[in-house]
């Protein structure tokens, strides 16, 4: 048999939610909430004291990501605590990265993770650091972290009139309310203002000129306030949670707080004060918008709805879009419905003749709902409307009277005039022309006021009797009443203009993003671009989230190509009906008859027969409509995209080709190389060793030595060459890495010179004098050295017998200089720039004499990984050739002064 | 154990043909040579037989080299001479700082192995660490901390005898920058190389030495410092 729920009742169902909610917290991991009221007031410290303290109790702590700004006390604390690498995202030190997924990998009991409302860098995982550790929390791993109090979502407005600057980085509050525990830093504003005077605070959010305004006393007490106030408010609905969850103390009534929002610049304002208000009662609170058909089509009007009903999911309440023509029924029917205890709603504008009849949404809910606490708040443009209200009396209306009155005015001076030869009848349509004139150009309440006075104007001077107000026939009486009917229609009408201007603007706009989508798009060098600059034109445009799909490289299976925002996933049915629209070259998904399960709209790109990808565009759940002028430029939109993905497939299939070709190219010159260098010593040790193994017997110890040496000698040849093969496939697969240290210059020389004189024992080098004094090059040494080696060895095949090769290294400004010249046949001025290319080296490997084989093209990208270069110079007096290094000096190192003291 | 007969090379390779060029090449120099294939087999070779000084090659097929070399140190400090391949430069560093005494690249010269054998031999056969050295130019007095140049005594600043000092207990063998650096300056200052290359300037500068001609102290290109007598 049901029964009605009995007090009895209710609280045990209260106090097993309380207690599954508890559960529910337990079983993921806890959160922990350092908070300060302002940058430096020491939650990092705090947090690794903490740590520190569960450390030594011997639960697994490991620091993911702190930010000590240098602060000595604070790094002090993370000695001895296990630090998790930073991920290191492209570009400097400066934004490395909290690392997840070695956190998730390594899945410590505890983790640290400062700085609650970090935003990543683009490409992270997540967006925000909170959702990082949102992710970590789900892992079942405790996290640590802290947050200053400006940067919690719903104090963003109250912040921003505190202190003058607008946070951006804010974190939703329903993530703040899981915290198991927060816990307060608080120190007071003075020594807080000392510690920033003493440059121990660092502020990495503000801009200078906003630091001064931001650290003021009174600034710091008030953020102070909130967060004490965010914390009382905490510990009070722990209390609460607990007693309940025990079954002692009251079982809260929790009476639903409700926040009516109509779209204006106000709707945000209005949802971050009912969330305060809500939350201060511990009650559940909704924002409801009353969709009465009057919006229309305002775009403006739109997006600032949906944000704020965003912003409302985003901070913890539900949001709510009901439609009926009479406002104030609807929100109370909803109120009567849902055990709604208050209705906020902000003060809006209000028409005078309105509140004349008690028309207003204030006064209609005042008289109606009376069983309803009302809450009307006063919004920051509610206020500053009247404050000007205040200053200066409204132009606008009364302009439009004046013109109102000079019209009725004219019509009656031409009346008089026209007087003699018109029929006073006749007069009559004079004064309609005039109510016509004002209610074309102006608004109702204007064009009934000129009605007025035109009768009034036409009943006193012309109408008999003259000179009287008196109503002496019905046509008199008909006449007031064309007046009125003429200045309704014609302002309705005059409405209706408007709106077809405020059409027409529209159109202009959707012109002008697919004039800025087609300029964009024609600047877009590859698809990756192109799809990019798709995707965020459809999410800018739409305010929606949308995502870019191309067939992958395996077996055309359809892969993001773009999305916008990055975080965007789409659904497993999402991807069906991509793939549908894909195949069938129709829509699908959402708005249409196939999949329409699907969360996303799903269009396919198609340019002339070729399927090039689809489109996918998550608009707001609530969004259950879409009007067909979005349908129409989205679809010129993805026309556009379609178009440009052509143009970039057909450049991209030509640059492929030409690489083709240029790879083909190299891969024959490679062969003949190959083929050449590797074979002829190869020849020569078989031919040897052979004629040793048959007729060694037989030949003379002269010439078996000398075949011996040609063994030996040929060997050498063939594991340099080998050396210098490994080195190209090295460079040019991109797979090399530079193993910088610190290295002499003349160490490098050094060892090249002896090396040199195992080859050449017979070529004398020379090098000039004070090379020792030159500072440390930070290179990768082998590489180095390989390259001046290769040219090294060059200079020694073309030197005449007996001629030095010499070598000489010189400091020029932050760049070493190191050249090697040799007195040989010289290079022709129009090959000097190209005996470093590649081609040239291995293409003329088998007609060259020695051949410079692979070695010098080595040296270009040995030298330029280093960020340096080589060239070919003549040399001096027209005779030999300078190959000359330069490398770039990087920041020398102290000379260690752990040298100096004597013994 | 087999007890008398002079002690062995131990060569390890997994290639043939060089096991067997090695095997006759120090044969032909006077030494008994005993081969392994692997790692495992290497192991109980060394374990077993009189062996002088192992020949390790670092690609084996059944273990790392590296492996290898840690097995033998944890019962034997035989000298160990390491082979590996150019392109893998930082295994023989790693080698050399896991106890190996010397490396050679490959390919090289079978009188350059003599050589290094030689030095390890005499090495490990006077059981005293040389505390002189003195080559007719240069004489460093290990134990009156002095140096002299030419007849002449030179003054050293601390570090740079130190290096020297550590390069006279080591002489003719290679002693890694790694070595020098955490034996002198701490095992904090691994990374700061250039501390090494400074003094190590300035140390062959006081001695009249050239890096590109050394006389005494030769730098092994990415791995550390040698000296050798003349």
């Amino acid at each position: 048999m049901p029964e009605a729920p009995t007090a009895d009742n209710r609280s045990r169902r209260a106090k097993a939610d309380a207690l599954l909610e508890q559960i529910e917290r337990e079983e993921a991991g806890q959160l922990k909430v350092f908070l300060g009221a302002a940058p430096g007031v020491g939650k990092t410290f705090a947090m690794l004291s903490a740590a520190r303290e569960l450390m030594r109790q011997g639960i697994d702590v490991v620091v993911g990501l702190v930010e000590t700004h240098g602060r000595a006390e604070t790094e002090a604390l993370l000695d001895g605590l296990e630090l998790l690498p930073r991920r290191a995202a492209t570009g400097d030190r400066a934004h490395d990265e909290f690392d997840i997924d070695a956190a998730l990998a390594r899945k410590p009991q505890l983790i640290l993770v400062d700085e609650l409302a970090h935003r990543n860098v683009s490409g992270s995982r997540h967006e925000r650091r909170y959702q990082d550790i949102e992710e970590l929390l789900g892992a079942g791993i405790d996290v640590y972290t802290t947050v200053n109090i400006q940067h919690l979502e719903s104090l963003n407005d109250v912040v921003q009139q505190i202190s003058g600057v607008r946070v951006r980085e804010t974190v939703p509050d329903a993530f703040f309310d899981r915290a198991s525990d927060v816990v307060l830093i608080d120190l007071p504003p003075r020594e807080l203002i000392a510690r920033l005077r003493q440059g121990k605070v660092y502020l990495p959010e503000l801009a200078a000129s906003a630091l001064e305004r931001f650290f003021t006393a009174s600034n710091l007490t008030a953020l102070r306030e909130l967060a004490v106030q965010a914390v009382a408010d905490r510990v009070d609905a722990d209390l609460r949670e607990y007693q309940a969850a025990q079954g002692s103390g009251p079982v809260p009534v929790r009476r639903r707080v409700v926040a009516a929002i109509d779209g204006s610049e106000n709707s945000e304002y209005l949802v971050r004060i009912t969330r305060r208000i809500a939350e201060r009662r511990h009650a559940p609170w909704t924002v409801v918008y009353v969709d009465a058909g009057r919006a229309g089509n305002d775009a403006d009007h739109r997006t600032r709805l949906d944000t704020a009903l965003r912003l409302a999911r985003r901070l913890g309440g539900t949001t709510e879009t009901l439609r009926g023509v009479d406002v104030v029924d609807e929100l109370l029917g909803y109120a009567g419905r849902n055990g709604v205890a208050t209705i906020v709603i902000g003060r809006t504008r209000e028409r005078p003749l309105a509140r004349l009849f008690n028309r207003t949404l204030t006064q209609q809910l005042l008289m109606r709902g009376a069983h309803f606490e009302l809450t009307i708040v006063a919004t920051p443009m509610a206020r500053a409307r009247s404050r000007r209200a205040l200053l200066q009396t409204p132009k606008a209306p009364l302009r439009d009277y004046g013109f109102a009155l000079v019209v009725s005015l004219v019509a009656l001076v031409l009346a008089h005039l026209a007087d003699r030869v018109l029929s006073v009848s006749n007069l009559s349509q004079l004064f309609t022309v005039a109510v016509l004139v004002v209610a074309v150009r102006s608004r109702m309440s204007v064009a009934v006021f000129s009605a007025i006075v035109c009768f009034l104007g036409y009943n006193f001077f012309f109408a008999p009797p003259r000179y009287t107000l008196v109503i002496a026939n019905g046509s008199d009486a008909l006449t007031v009443v064309l007046f009125l009917a003429t200045a309704l229609i014609c302002s309705r009408l005059a409405t209706r203009l408007s709106l077809q201007v405020q059409m027409l603007r529209e159109a202009n706009a959707h012109a002008g993003i697919l004039g800025r989508l087609g300029r964009e798009l024609a600047a877009a060098a590859d698809a990756g671009q192109v799809t990019a600059i798709g995707a965020k034109t459809l999410a800018q445009a739409f305010d929606a989230e949308v995502t870019v799909l191309t067939p992958g490289p395996d077996a055309g299976l359809l892969a993001t190509a773009a999305a916008a925002p990055p975080s965007m996933t789409l659904s497993t049915t999402d991807r069906a009906a991509a793939d549908w629209a894909m195949n069938h070259d129709q829509p699908a998904g959402r708005y249409t008859d196939t999949l329409n399960a699907a969360t996303c709209w799903l269009l396919p790109l198609i340019d002339d027969g070729a399927r090039l990808g689809v489109v996918a565009i998550r608009f707001e759940a609530e969004e259950t409509v879409l009007s067909s002028q979005r349908r129409d430029l989205i679809q010129a939109i993805t026309h556009d995209i379609a178009q440009a993905l052509a143009r970039t497939r057909l450049a991209d299939a030509l640059e492929s080709a030409r690489l083709q070709g240029e790879t083909e190219r190299l891969r024959a010159a490679l062969l003949s190389s190959v083929s050449h260098d590797l074979r002829s010593p190869l020849a020569v040790m078989l031919g040897s060793a052979e004629s040793l193994q048959r007729y060694g017997a037989r030949l003379e110890e002269t010439e078996r030595n000398e075949l011996l040496d040609g063994i030996v000698s040929e060997g050498q040849r063939l594991d340099r060459y080998i050396q210098n093969l490994l080195d190209m496939t090295r460079l040019g697969h991109g797979t090399l890495k530079l193993a910088r240290d610190w290295v002499a210059v003349d160490e490098i020389v050094g060892s090249c010179v002896l090396r040199l004189r195992k080859i050449f024992p017979e070529v004398r080098v020379e090098h000039g004098a004070p090379v020792d004094e030159l500072p440390l090059l930070y290179v990768h040494p082998a590489l180095i050295e390989q390259a001046l080696f290769n040219i090294m060895e060059n200079a020694a095949k073309f030197s005449p017998p007996g001629v030095p090769v010499r070598v000489s290294a010189e400091q020029v400004g932050q760049e070493i200089r190191i050249d090697v010249i040799d007195a040989g046949p010289g290079i022709p001025a129009e090959e000097r720039s190209r005996i470093f290319d590649m081609f040239y080296s291995v293409e003329r490997g088998d007609r060259g004499k020695h051949g410079t084989g692979l070695g010098l093209s080595i040296c270009q990208g040995m030298i330029g990984a280093h960020g340096g270069s080589v060239e070919a110079l003549p040399g001096e007096g027209g005779v030999g050739t300078v190959i000359r290094i330069t490398l770039p000096l990087s920041g020398v190192p102290m000379p260690a002064a752990a040298t100096e003291d004597e013994v | 154990m087999t007890g008398a007969g002079p002690a062995s090379i131990l060569i390890v390779d997994d290639e043939r043909q060089i096991r067997r060029f090695l095997e006759i090449s120090l044969q032909a120099q006077g030494y008994e040579t005993l081969s392994a294939a692997s790692g495992a087999e290497a192991l109980t070779l060394a374990a077993t037989r009189r062996v002088a000084l192992v020949v390790l090659d670092l690609g084996l097929p059944d273990m790392d080299g590296q492996e290898v070399l840690r097995r033998l140190r944890e019962w034997t400090a035989m000298p160990v001479l390491v082979l590996s391949a150019r392109a893998h430069e930082a295994e023989k560093v790693r080698a050399l700082d896991a106890g190996a005494n010397d490396y050679l690249v490959k390919p090289f010269g079978v009188e350059e192995l003599g050589a290094r054998i030689r030095v390890l031999l005499r090495a490990s056969a006077s059981p005293t660490v040389p505390v002189v050295f003195d080559d007719g130019r240069l004489r460093v007095d290990l134990a009156r901390r002095e140096v002299h140049l030419d007849g002449a005594t030179i003054a050293l600043p601390r570090k740079e005898f130190e290096i020297l000092a550590l390069l006279v207990r080591n002489q003719g063998m290679v002693i890694t920058q790694r070595q020098i650096l955490v034996e002198l300056w701490g095992a904090e200052h691994v990374e700061d190389t250039h501390y090494l290359r400074v003094a190590i300037g300035r140390l062959r500068r006081r001695l009249g030495d050239e890096a590109s001609a050394p006389r005494w102290i030769h730098t092994e290109p990415g791995v550390g410092y040698r000296l050798i007598s003349p």
